[in-house]
């Protein structure tokens, strides 16, 4: 395609939104919104797999005894584990020390505590699986094991967290798509719209263009570039607005499961170009949409 | 040899029924000619112009124009057709937003003519057509005469092979009349084929122009 017509095209697509710029910037607004939206199931959905990652990279498992257990019957314990290949042993907590470590959570109200009259924490013994996928029957199997064992009351392993996390991505997956569809659908609607009141608003421009000879192309391509510039512009608004959302939040809050603080990501690069690039192709099919109609009147 | 230019044989319009607007018309105009089309309102002078600028498509007979049967003409040829009719309405159709250089450089914008050919073109029509300094007005800041002017220019910009002009000179006063159809008759010197449709008898005084006479859609001299 001749230079020429590219630069036509893109220069009356801006002089269509600066023409119209109160329905351009509703639309984008309405856009941004929409994106939002759509948007922040995906970061939830980010973060929630990063954390299911990051929980698979260093699988941990803590198993806890019936009351203060014998260190002869640790340390027995501790060498048959650490004879099975990728299991290290981080930390054995007695009781003594997990009461201290809970004092030491609680701070101020470390007061709860003097009531008790006997330390209901039991002692611990946390191990390490290197390199540990969630498939890896191993620790299952160890747990099994140990949960036999008469000195050993409870094992709790992280990749039953990861299960947990698992199931809320597929319910997270579940619902962004049934409102990813309904957003699409909205965007589509509101894209096809705004367009289409430029076309109508622009109607004897279209007619005297087509009298002189213009081509259908050469009408068309301005309202396509319209339209998905004004996708792209909803697009970004919508990642502008959840990155100053995701600042926000990060600098305020401290995310925690249990008492292990939680590390929020943001979308990744490819990840936003990707919705800048759908934010832009819904764009373009509404426009297009909104022209089809006209062009078949 | 002469080439017919617009060729019709027992055309037919009608819009309804019982609304004839073209009856039986067959009409050979030749590569050069300059010929008024002329009859009282409703005669089908409008409708014949717009069936040789394929706005309207015949409901029965034929018509070439330029060598192309517009009864078969697709999409893109008909725009292409257009790039060779120059057509000036009496209305004008002239776009109200944009400048007067901006609605005559549309023809050539729209077959892709580079800027710099775009610019020197348009100076040199409109400057042609007088109207060099008020190339940066709006439509709507022009005196009718001037707006046929820039309605002209956007016809003749790409050297047509044939001029229509409806009423052009409809709104007009005499004075201004006289130089709309001075300018027509240079174009028409150039090698261009004009149609003029007019119901004005003052037009066709003492002319020695082809003039073909419309009553309720048939030709009647």
């Amino acid at each position: 395609m001749k230079t020429s017509f590219i630069k036509y095209f893109f220069r009356q697509a801006l002089t269509n939104i600066s023409d119209n710029r109160t329905a351009h910037l509703l639309g984008v607004g309405t856009i941004a919104i929409a994106f939002l939206i759509f948007n922040s199931f995906i970061l939830a959905y980010v973060n929630i797999n990063h954390w299911a990652d990051e929980m698979g990279k260093s699988l941990t498992m803590t198993i806890y005894f019936k009351g203060q257990p014998q260190e002869i019957e640790v340390e027995e314990l501790k060498s048959e584990l650490i004879n099975i290949q990728g299991v290290t042993i981080n930390k054995f907590v007695s009781k003594e020390e997990a009461i201290r470590s809970l004092a030491k959570e609680l701070g101020d109200k470390e007061g709860f505590l003097k009531g008790l009259n006997e330390n209901p924490l039991p002692a611990s013994l946390e191990i390490v699986f290197l390199k540990a996928d969630r498939e890896d029957p191993l620790p299952y199997n160890i747990k099994k094991r140990l949960e036999k064992m008469d000195i050993v009351d409870e094992v709790h392993y992280s990749e039953e967290w990861a299960g947990k996390i698992e199931a809320i991505m597929g319910a997270i997956k579940l619902i962004g798509s049934v409102l990813g569809g309904l957003l699409f659908l909205a965007t589509l609607f509101i894209i096809t719209n705004t367009i289409k009141l430029t076309v109508f608003a622009r109607e004897n421009e279209i007619e005297i263009l087509r009298l002189v000879g213009a081509t259908n192309v050469f009408i068309k391509a301005p309202f396509l570039i319209e339209g998905s510039i004004q996708g792209l512009l909803g697009g970004l608004l919508a990642l502008i607005m959840l990155l100053a959302g995701y600042v926000t939040v990060m600098i305020r809050a401290d995310f925690k499961i249990g008492f292990a603080s939680l590390d929020i990501v943001f979308i990744s690069p490819h990840i936003a170009v990707f919705l800048l690039l759908m934010s832009m192709i819904i764009g373009l099919l509404g426009s297009s949409i909104a022209l089809g109609r006209f062009f078949k009147a | 040899m002469v080439f017919g230019m617009i060729k019709l044989f027992n055309v037919y319009k009608n819009f309804g029924p019982k609304n004839p607007a073209i009856v039986d018309l067959s009409l050979n105009i030749e590569k050069g000619e300059f010929v008024f089309i002329t009859g009282p309102s409703g005669a089908g002078k409008t409708t014949l112009l717009k069936i040789i600028f394929c706005s309207e498509r015949p409901t029965s007979g034929n018509a070439l124009v330029n060598g192309i049967n517009i009864n078969r003409i697709k999409e893109k040829q008909l725009a292409f057709l257009r790039r060779k009719i120059g057509v000036v309405f009496q209305d004008f159709k002239l776009l109200p937003n944009r400048t007067v250089f901006n609605n005559v450089s549309l023809c050539l914008e729209i077959s892709g003519v580079q800027y710099p050919i775009i610019r020197k073109k348009v100076h040199q029509t409109l400057r042609q057509l007088g109207l060099s300094k008020k190339e940066r007005y709006y439509p709507p800041q022009l005196s009718g005469g001037e707006q046929q002017r820039v309605a002209i220019a956007r016809a003749i910009i790409n050297n047509p092979s044939i001029l229509l002009a409806d009423e052009p000179t409809g709104n007009l006063d005499p004075e201004i009349t006289i130089e709309i159809m001075a300018l027509l008759e240079e174009i028409h010197q150039r090698g261009t084929t004009v149609l003029v449709a007019t119901h004005s008898q003052e037009l066709l005084k003492d002319t020695e122009k082809k003039i073909v006479t419309l009553n309720k859609g048939r030709i009647v001299k």
